[in-house]
């Protein structure tokens, strides 16, 4: 991991001294060798646009981490900044105005159910699709129209997206090319990028060898191959073991902290919580609050969320619920019914008398205090499936 | 330019290392073209060898064996005589001769007769080729000969005097066997049929680069390869270009390795190599633009099958990849002149029958190119949404 961060703070660096040295316009793919992050379109200065950036703005400075860092981020020079971007599917509207920012040195979480949107707004901040309104600005310039712009972004899909008949290097060094690496660069970035998903000793292995795991792990350390200035990462632990999770999770962290600019979409929100010092809760193509998780958890003031898991008639069980003093909502999850109350310990004596009336049969009960999840219940009525 | 030959030399590696594609662009067309020439073989040049047994031993069977014995008729048929019925029936079995003719005994006097022998013909299931022309030897000397006995007898009828009746019947011994068919070869030298089905078996294969292409990009596209290729600083064209720049380096070398070994193995005549060769490169565009075409016309891997296999086996069909051109009906023979392929079997017959050079494809070569110019347009317009993700 010692490259990485040796890489990021030279890449923040270049940033900043390529303002005034590089042309504007100019290609870095065509640069053989060139950093991607050293792209000049990395050089332009952009002018926020659209009040959220302003409230990103606002989070950026000073805001502590999840683990109490301070957010080294570039205060008022967010590196992405998308306003009202919206998409349309026939009658669908998948994603309905949404407007976020991500600075320097910033992990910015979408957080949401699956079908929320989070996809597709990834999907056009990488240029990938057109949005029918809104814009997606890079330091000022829009990844689906400028090549350089996709130079500085690293995106690592939700599906694995690598070529299985070919070695986890070749892989590398293919799409290394397609960012303008070349030489010896080349040859040492894939090392790297090996190096830092483990797998030196299988690189020579075609990646239809790999476990599921290990191609997990070599998706995203394809993405970071080129030292983009934003990473972007699309659920990149759906259907991972827990140990190759946390490892990744722990090498996002590290990578926001080392000065990248990374956008993370989870449904997972103990991910969220983990890896992300802002938030954009998404909820039906909306991002219905934005925040650090401290100021995402004040807005529930000092209510508890309470799980209980149960089987039975789990719909009756949650309309039971609602009906209690007390009980600010209940929502059914997967394996019960989650509830956002003012007194936890006051409310669950009421509970499974509820319980019993339904005829669920309780398994357990937990009392937590807010959380990502209990913010989520509160503004959609709804709980994040597990 | 740079992504696109990125994207060309990955699509080129993992194509070389599939060893169905290299199989079906080929060996597939080796095999083929060998098989079919060996079928076809006889066709331009029949030649078999008929048993005759003259147990007559008089004038008129003497002119059937001279008749026989004609140059043109010798280029077709070598003549051995057998002594006897059965030994004609026992070589016909061995397959020592291909067919057998019986004159019997007394069949020249017959001839003058009210009662005329007739001539048996023995033939073999395992040459109904041989079995027909002889059949229609036959037949035609019977026909000749009972023209001339009506003649003959018309004759006497009008007055001739009898005693003549011997000399007419002279006369009718020394009939001509009619020469119904006679080879004739457009060009200066004649076409063999390896020379025919290794270009035709091997543009054939050629075509199904379009197949393997579209569908594997299809698949590239379903696996979300594009998606992440679309995300780098490559472009849609790009993108596509590489890929369809990979499926022209792999189809010229398929065709070319073909043309090679056709020529030192199997004696094919691709006729001049550098005309050859623009023949094949122009063949293999026109090829180049079709894949790219169906690349953004397919949405699933089914679709790209469905109207690859459409495209591959209706040019095919109607370009003479199958069967001779020259042989199909008019209509046939003007709606391969539609295709890029029928154009290129064209000039490849002219180069192998004629000889020639660049002045002998150029037409073909232009028409190929104009179509590859059409369909590339079309595909150029499409190519962003081969790339839609």
């Amino acid at each position: 991991m010692g490259w990485m961060r040796r890489v990021t703070r030279a890449a923040a660096h270049r940033d900043e001294s390529s303002a005034r040295t590089h042309p504007a316009g100019a290609d870095a793919a065509a640069a053989p060798g060139a950093d991607a992050a050293a792209a000049p379109g990395a050089a332009t200065p952009a002018a926020p646009t659209g009040t959220a950036v302003v409230v990103g703005g606002d989070a950026l400075v000073g805001a502590p981490g999840p683990d109490g860092d301070r957010v080294p981020g570039d205060a008022g020079r967010p590196l992405l900044a998308c306003t009202d971007l919206t998409k349309r599917y026939g009658d669908r509207v998948a994603v309905d105005g949404v407007s976020f920012s991500v600075g320097r040195g910033e992990v910015y979480g979408l957080l949401g159910p699956n079908g929320a949107g989070k996809t597709t707004t990834i999907k056009m901040v990488c240029g990938l699709l057109p949005p029918d309104a809104g814009t997606v600005s890079l330091d000022g310039r829009e990844p689906a129209r400028d090549a350089a712009a996709r130079a500085r972004v690293g995106y690592v899909p939700q599906d694995v997206a690598l070529y299985p008949d070919l070695t986890a290097a070749e892989n590398l060094a293919f799409l290394g090319r397609l960012y303008g690496l070349r030489g010896t660069t080349l040859r040492e970035r894939v090392a790297e990028a090996l190096a830092l998903t483990d797998l030196q000793a299988r690189g020579g292995d075609r990646v239809g060898t790999y476990s599921g795991g290990m191609r997990r792990r070599l998706n995203i350390a394809a993405g970071l191959l080129h030292r983009p200035a934003l990473l972007v990462l699309d659920e990149p632990t759906v259907g991972v073991d827990p140990q190759s999770r946390h490892a990744i999770l722990g090498r996002v962290r590290e990578l926001g902290r080392n000065g990248m600019a990374v956008l993370y979409t989870t449904h997972y929100m103990e991910e969220a919580e983990r890896v992300c010092d802002r938030v954009g809760i998404v909820d039906r193509g909306r991002i219905v609050a934005e925040g650090t998780r401290r100021e995402l958890v004040s807005r529930l003031g000092e209510q508890d969320r309470i799980e209980l898991t149960a089987t039975g008639d789990l719909a009756d069980l949650a309309e039971q619920c609602r009906a209690l003093p007390g009980v600010e909502r209940a929502a059914v999850t997967d394996r019960g019914v989650r509830l956002l109350t003012s007194d936890g310990r006051r409310v669950l004596p009421a509970l499974l008398e509820a319980a019993d009336r339904s005829g669920a049969a309780i398994d357990s009960v937990e009392v937590a205090e807010a959380d990502l999840e209990a913010v989520f219940l509160h503004l959609t009525g709804t709980a994040l499936r597990e | 330019m740079r992504a696109a030959l990125v994207v060309a030399g990955r699509n080129l590696r993992q194509r070389l290392r599939d060893r169905s594609a290299v199989v079906i662009a080929v060996i597939a067309p080796l095999v083929v073209s060998a098989l079919m020439s060996l079928a076809f073989s006889g066709v331009e040049s029949f030649h078999y060898t008929l048993g005759v047994v003259d147990a007559d031993g008089g004038p008129v069977a003497a002119g059937l064996l001279q008749a026989l014995r004609q140059p043109e008729l010798a280029k077709v048929v070598t003549v051995r005589r057998l002594d006897s019925r059965a030994a004609a029936a026992q070589a016909v079995r061995d397959k020592r001769v291909a067919a057998a003719l019986v004159l019997p005994a007394g069949f020249s006097a017959s001839v003058t007769g009210p009662r005329p022998l007739p001539i048996a013909t023995l033939t073999s299931v395992d040459d109904t080729v041989a079995g027909t022309v002889t059949s229609s030897i036959a037949s035609t000397f019977v026909a000749q000969l009972n023209a001339d006995r009506l003649s003959v007898a018309t004759a006497l009828a009008a007055g001739v005097p009898a005693d003549q009746s011997a000399r007419l019947a002279a006369a009718a011994a020394r009939l001509q066997i009619p020469v119904q068919a006679v080879q004739r070869a457009l060009g200066s030298r004649p076409l063999a049929a390896v020379s025919y089905y290794a270009p035709a078996m091997a543009i054939f294969f050629v075509l199904f680069t379009v197949s393997f292409t579209a569908r594997s990009f299809v698949a590239e596209r379903e696996q979300g390869t594009v998606e992440r290729l679309r995300a780098t600083p490559a472009g849609a064209r790009q993108i596509v270009g590489g890929t369809v720049l990979s499926a022209f380096v792999f189809a010229a070398l398929a065709m070319g390795t073909i043309a090679v070994v056709t020529s030192a193995v199997f004696g094919a005549d691709w006729g001049d190599p550098l005309a050859a060769t623009v023949v094949g490169l122009s063949m293999v565009l026109a090829v180049t633009a079709l894949t790219a075409l169906v690349m953004g016309l397919a949405r699933t891997q089914r679709q790209a099958e469905g109207i690859s296999s459409a495209v591959v086996f209706g040019l095919a069909l109607l370009g003479g990849n199958f069967v001779f051109v020259s042989v199909a009906p008019d209509v046939m023979q003007r709606a391969a002149l539609l295709t890029p392929n029928g154009w290129a079997l064209r000039a490849y017959m002219d180069l192998a029958t004629g000889g020639g050079g660049l002045g002998t494809v150029a037409v073909p070569v232009a028409a190929i190119l104009g179509f590859a110019a059409v369909v590339g347009a079309a595909a150029v317009a499409l190519a962003p949404r081969a790339v839609r993700v």
